[in-house]
């Protein structure tokens, strides 16, 4: 098997591959995941509907408040969000908790090459989650909205963009909780630190006095990812494309600092 | 405003079926972790879906049923499965070069506790060596390190001439099992397995081979959590043989083997020992070890106390003749010239560096009557016991031929 012909290049795919077919392996066999999963979609199915339908029977003045795009969205960040960065931190503390990430290691001794992989697999898997379920919470709360206020249409002007948007932000916050987990270890403490992460910073934000609530509010995840999935965006806050540089930094940097402590750590 | 009261009806009907579901498989399942029965019920019945959610990630014992002592039948199946191995399943005929272990100055502290101080030393193919010390002697972290789990404080650990990281596909190279009870309980053995030969280019084949090998074909669908810890022992070896390594490195594998099982485990290491890979098993009890070593090296405090076959340990060990004869000083003066080494012991003395047979020629030739000559041979575990429970003082290297026969 170690041919010495094997270019360096050829080596490094063959290795990527493997370590991702293990990452996706051990992803779709754990116990837990699918139900999660499938109990996050329902719920979050359900509360959209109950959402959607709570905007379309309100009074026409107070309707107007809600954005009827964002408000697509309600379920989807409350429900769907919490149990995707969970799978995301357990992908790496899980093993840490059973010990099986000395096997792990010993299989795929690169490490950086086994946080990549876990990034990468609990990333495609919650982006391709998220997307799905993004174009159904949309559907399903414009299908509502059009009996009486009449909904919005994905072809008008930025609304599939914020639709594929709210996709990728159940991607990034399942990074940034393969991040956590591989950073911290422990399931209760990565659980803190990456729901701090992508919930109570802003949270935080918020307390602040008037002008600093979204000086620095704006560079927080959630912030970012209402940018991105309104219509409009809300003035004082960054604009959609930095929204989505700022939605991406927090994973890109969590990775770089779980590679870092990994690779100078022990296992 | 009928269409939303029948959607909240909906929700919570979804939401309660499923707490209804959690509440089911908590009361027909095993007893639940962390937290007893009534608090999970609380929690699922007043945070839902939270609450169940967090039963089926925390919670869950396993299947319906299926806790631990209802497991009793299957180790009596896997007793079944053929103890005997048969070698040529193991090995597809590959032209292999022998590879070996090779620790040079291997060195690990943590913080100011030095785990492994200066190992030097090189496991060859051909052979099972046993890797022996007490408990804290260091067994554990030389793998880890040998693995590339931990950085070296200083030294290094070769295998095969090369560091573990740079090996490519390292599987197919060395195999190894540091703990067995290290598998995530909800996963089935099979995907277990299946994920290790995924990481490693491995085909599916191979992992029924293993699952066969092993034993576990017939609970291979059976999640990892059920497992006895003889299962998971087997399940860890056929981890370790899934890419048919030259070099494997088993920590502890009889601990939790009933005694069929530990034949096994020695059948199966002597066939791969004998097809000429390197085999290399710790433990901290020399009886097991006795029976399965060829070669045998212990440690203490992390340093290296002997590198010896085990056949020398043996002979080497503490042997000794115990003598009660009312003329003892006389014939102790007689023994002492012919070159024995005499001690007293009891009311009687314990010569060493004769056998009984010249003792007793000796005392009748000079007339000296003998009570009792009784011809004494140290176990191997004796000879272990003699070598690391001298803590105090540790001679690397110091051979028990030299060592244990001077008190």
């Amino acid at each position: 098997m170690t041919a010495p012909d094997v270019s360096v290049v050829r080596r490094f795919s063959a290795r990527s591959l493997d370590a991702a077919a293990f990452e996706w392996t051990k992803l779709r066999s754990a116990r837990s995941n699918r139900w999660t999963l499938l109990i996050s979609v329902l719920a979050t199915l359900a509360i959209t509907a109950v959402v959607a339908e709570t905007s379309a029977s309100a009074p026409a003045g107070r309707h107007q408040a809600l954005d009827p795009l964002a408000s697509s969205f309600l379920g989807f960040a409350e429900y769907a969000v919490l149990p995707v960065t969970v799978l995301g931190v357990l992908v790496f503390t899980s093993e840490y908790g059973s010990g099986l990430i000395r096997t792990t290691f010993a299989a795929v001794p690169r490490k950086r090459a086994v946080l990549a992989a876990k990034a990468c697999v609990a990333g495609l898997a919650a982006l391709t989650v998220g997307e799905l379920l993004a174009f159904a919470c949309f559907f399903l709360t414009q299908a509502i909205l059009s009996r009486r206020h009449g909904g919005l249409s994905v072809t008008q002007p930025g609304v599939a963009r914020a639709v594929l948007a709210a996709g990728l932000v159940l991607a990034a916050c399942a990074v940034a909780g393969v991040a956590a987990g591989a950073i911290i270890r422990h399931t209760a403490g990565a659980i803190g630190a990456a729901i701090t992460m992508v919930y109570l910073l802003a949270a935080l934000c918020l307390l602040l006095p008037a002008p600093w609530g979204t000086r620095l509010g704006k560079f927080t995840m959630p912030f970012a990812a209402y940018q991105l999935v309104s219509r409009h965006g809300q003035a004082g806050l960054l604009s959609p494309a930095l929204s989505l540089l700022v939605l991406l930094a927090w994973p890109a940097v969590g990775l770089l600092a779980a590679a870092i402590v990994l690779t100078r750590r022990d296992v | 405003m009928h269409a939303p009261i029948a959607k909240v009806l909906l929700v919570a009907a979804v939401a309660v079926v499923f707490a209804a579901f959690c509440v089911t498989d908590l009361v027909r399942g095993a007893p639940p972790r962390h937290l007893p029965r009534w608090a999970w019920v609380l929690i699922i019945c007043v945070w839902i879906p939270w609450g169940g959610l967090g039963y089926l990630f925390f919670g869950r014992a396993g299947r319906p049923g299926a806790s631990p002592e209802t497991l009793a039948p299957v180790p009596a199946a896997m007793a079944a499965a053929p103890p005997t191995i048969v070698p040529p399943t193991i090995v597809p005929p590959t032209t292999r070069a022998p590879a070996s272990i090779e620790l040079d100055g291997l060195t690990k502290r943590y913080g100011r506790v030095i785990a492994l101080d200066g190992l030097s030393v090189t496991i060859r193919p051909g052979a099972v060596t046993g890797f022996l010390g007490p408990n804290g002697a260091g067994k554990t972290t030389t793998m880890r390190l040998i693995l590339g789990l931990d950085i070296p404080s200083a030294g290094t650990a070769l295998v095969g001439g090369h560091r573990y990281q740079e090996i490519f596909r390292p599987l197919h190279e060395v195999g190894s099992l540091l703990d067995a009870t290290a598998v995530d309980r909800g996963r089935t053995a099979w995907f277990h397995l299946l994920a290790l030969a995924r990481s490693n280019g491995i085909s599916q084949r191979r992992v029924r081979e293993v699952l066969e090998l092993t034993g576990l074909e017939t609970v291979a669908n059976r999640r990892a959590g059920e497992f006895s810890l003889g299962m998971k022992q087997r399940l860890g070896i056929a981890a370790a043989l899934l890419g048919d390594p030259g070099v494997l490195m088993l920590d502890e594998p009889v601990n939790g083997l009933d005694a069929e099982g530990v034949r096994w485990i020695r059948q199966l290491l002597a066939s791969l020992a004998a097809e000429g890979r390197t085999v290399l098993v710790s433990s901290h009890l020399m009886s097991e070890m006795a029976m399965i070593a060829d070669h045998l090296i212990i440690i203490g405090r992390g340093r290296l106390l002997a590198d010896t076959p085990a056949a020398d340990f043996v002979a080497g060990a503490r042997r000794d003749v115990l003598v009660k004869s009312p003329g003892a000083s006389e014939l102790a003066t007689l023994l002492m010239a012919r070159g024995a080494t005499v001690r007293p012991d009891g009311d009687g003395v314990a010569v060493a560096g004769l056998d009984a047979p010249d003792i007793g020629d000796l005392a009748l030739a000079h007339g000296i009557a003998i009570h009792e000559l009784v011809p004494r041979h140290a176990s191997l575990e004796d000879a272990y016991l003699d070598l690391t429970s001298d803590s105090t003082d540790y001679h690397a290297k110091a051979l028990p031929a030299g060592k244990a026969t001077v008190p």
